[in-house]
């Protein structure tokens, strides 16, 4: 009985880890868009200094590629509005990891619990 | 604030650890947090300074067409060349955006740049400081939690319960109290005080809301019953009922023994005044028929004493203005209970009842008489030495009041027998006075006629008047007398009615 509960509880230690793990993943996720936005934010500011006789470029690969500013200044609201919905799914992603992380994290303690009951009664019945 | 995210966390993890242990960790993650804060700071403020420096690069690179610069060739070689175009620009605006545009322009976004930067310092500065507070929080309540010098205050709130049922308590005996005061008042202040010390009691002893309010119920009931039975002697007076003498009478004991603690006031005043009456009463004795009116009076009043005990059920209306006269008598002990049957015969007649009740007594004052009369031994002349006793002994005799009081209990005993005894007497003897108190339901005219016969005397009323006009007499009394004197008879009964109301209004005033 021991055995199959250590079991269990091995098994569910393993899922609450990988849950953790996704937890974590989708934090970091979250962080860099948290970065991005703030990156692009900047970027739609700056792009409001310039004037339209500057040349605006994007770097895509090792090319520079010339835009039109207010081309770039769309593609930039674009991509901010972008990253903002990427962070509200991401929120709510979170929380519902959390959520699960919560119930995991009870289930394995009861799972604990028992485990250290039943291994007490071996040893004393021992 | 992933540094915070994982405090909670960890918080949230080591619930089960003991406090100290926890406070610790506390601490520790929040000294972590300042430590984060301070690198982010450093690092913010590196780049700041790098921002200051091509701040001012790119302020003085317009100055001249080009620059002898040594160039980087690769990680390990420089090489010499030139800078030209030194007002042009290619700015990295972020996200792999660039932007060519002048040194003007470039300062301009370095200038932005610089603010974005200097607000993110802020704002690490306030987070460091916060949870340096934080820190020196923890410190804190580390030493009080290992000092025993510092004692947490707590106050404990018990239940309200008990507020809350007296108020419910109040609410509950209001509506049926209000009713009965038109009835009777004095009775139902004595009931209620009386249950109010008994609810009281019982407050302190019951702890359960279900008890209070099985009592309160209890207590309802009985109110109840009490009512009804208010209601009928109220009846009973308007018809001179025996019945209603007789709950009456049980009403009035019930009074009694509660009265006593209530008014020791009157008590005094009342002693103050009787003296005065047996004063009168022996100056008059000697006199005519005055002065046997005048005894008559004392006897009636003295007489009703005993009745008042032991006679309720055979003569009630009688007992009930007994106690009314008594009052003026010396007795300090009867006055208590006489004072208190005054005021509820007030209370409880209204208008009908005074003039009702002195019918019954005072149809006669010789009536009254022959009973007393009869009491002692049949006969006249012992019963009055015995009437006269106490005036006369105090006057004369120099009784003490022990012994008049020892009299008075002496005379209570008799007065059982006789009470008893009376109504045949009186039956046989007075035609329609004694009638009336036994069997007088539905004669409330005939006793009016009595009282007319009685009239004659009390005509020399007039010299007790000037006694009794001491005492401020109440108006609406003698008005209300009025009228039934108006119903009932012209002249003549008016006079003993007044009298006793002025007694009454003496009360009253007291």
């Amino acid at each position: 009985m021991a055995e199959a509960l250590q079991k269990k509880l091995q098994s569910e230690l393993e899922k609450y880890k990988q849950m953790q793990k996704d937890v974590s993943k989708s934090m970091s996720a979250r962080q860099k868009l948290e970065a991005q936005l703030t990156e692009n934010n900047i970027v739609k500011e700056e792009l409001d200094l310039m004037e339209s006789s500057n040349t605006v470029y994007k770097l895509i690969g090792p090319v520079l590629v010339k835009q039109d500013l207010e081309e770039a200044k769309a593609t930039v609201a674009k991509r901010l509005e972008y990253i903002n919905g990427e962070i509200q799914r991401y929120e709510a992603l979170l929380k519902e990891m959390e959520k699960k992380s919560e119930q995991h994290r009870e289930v394995l303690s009861s799972l604990q619990q028992e485990y250290q009951k039943a291994t007490g009664r071996a040893v004393a019945k021992v | 604030m992933h540094t915070t995210r994982g405090t909670t966390m960890a918080d949230k993890s080591k619930r089960n650890i003991d406090p100290q242990v926890r406070v610790d960790r506390l601490r520790e993650e929040h000294e972590q947090v300042v430590k984060g804060c301070d690198e982010q700071i450093l690092h913010w403020k590196k780049v700041s300074g790098d921002y200051e420096a091509l701040d001012d690069r790119l302020r003085t690179l317009p100055d001249h067409l080009s620059y002898d610069v040594m160039v980087p060739f690769g990680p390990l070689a420089f090489m010499p060349g030139k800078l030209v175009h030194t007002n042009e620009v290619t700015v990295l605006l972020g996200d792999n955006w660039f932007a060519k545009c002048s040194a003007k322009q470039a300062q301009k976004i370095v200038d932005h740049r610089v603010k974005y930067v200097k607000g993110e310092l802020d704002d690490l500065l306030k987070t460091r400081k916060n949870f340096e507070a934080r820190v020196g929080f923890t410190e804190d309540l580390k030493e009080l939690s290992n000092k025993g010098s510092y004692v947490d205050i707590r106050e404990e709130v018990r239940s309200r319960e008990t507020v809350v049922t007296k108020g419910k308590q109040r609410v509950a005996h209001k509506p049926n109290s209000k009713p009965k005061l038109d009835t009777v008042l004095d009775l139902e202040e004595v009931e209620e005080e009386g249950k109010g010390v008994e609810a009281d009691e019982e407050y302190c002893k019951i702890l359960s809301e279900k008890e209070l309010w099985a009592r309160l119920d209890q207590l309802e009931k009985l109110e109840e019953l009490q009512d009804e039975e208010d209601r009928l002697s109220d009846t009973g007076d308007t018809n001179g009922d025996d019945t209603t003498s007789s709950s009456s009478s049980e009403e009035e004991k019930e009074a009694d023994c509660s009265q006593p603690e209530k008014e020791p006031g009157p008590k005094t005043s009342w002693a103050t005044s009787s003296p005065a009456n047996g004063q009168l009463v022996s100056q008059a004795a000697p006199g005519g028929d005055t002065t046997k009116d005048e005894d008559e009076q004392e006897e009636e009043e003295e007489d009703c004493l005993p009745t008042i005990y032991f006679s309720h059920t055979v003569e009630p209306k009688k007992v009930r203005i007994c106690t009314g006269k008594n009052t003026t008598l010396k007795f300090s002990e009867r006055k208590e209970h006489s004072l208190t049957h005054s005021k509820r015969k007030k209370k409880n007649n209204g208008t009908n009842g005074h003039s009702h009740h002195e019918l019954h007594k005072i149809t006669s004052p010789v009536d009254i008489y022959r009973l007393f009369v009869d009491v002692k031994n049949g006969e006249p002349v012992p019963r009055k030495s015995i009437l006269k006793s106490r005036s006369r002994e105090n006057s004369v005799c120099s009784d003490t009041s022990e012994s008049s009081a020892a009299d008075f209990d002496e005379r209570r005993l008799v007065g059982r027998s006789v009470s008893h005894d009376d109504a045949p007497h009186s039956d046989t003897s007075d035609g329609h006075t004694e009638d009336d108190s036994p069997t007088a339901l539905p004669r409330t005219p005939s006793r009016f006629e009595a009282f007319s016969g009685t009239v004659v005397e009390k005509d020399p009323m007039p010299t007790a008047v000037p006694h009794l006009t001491i005492a401020p007499p109440a108006l609406p009394t003698i008005l209300e007398r009025k009228q039934e004197e108006g119903t009932t008879d012209a002249a003549p009964p008016v006079e003993p009615p007044k009298r006793v109301s002025k007694f009454k209004a003496g009360r009253q005033n007291r």
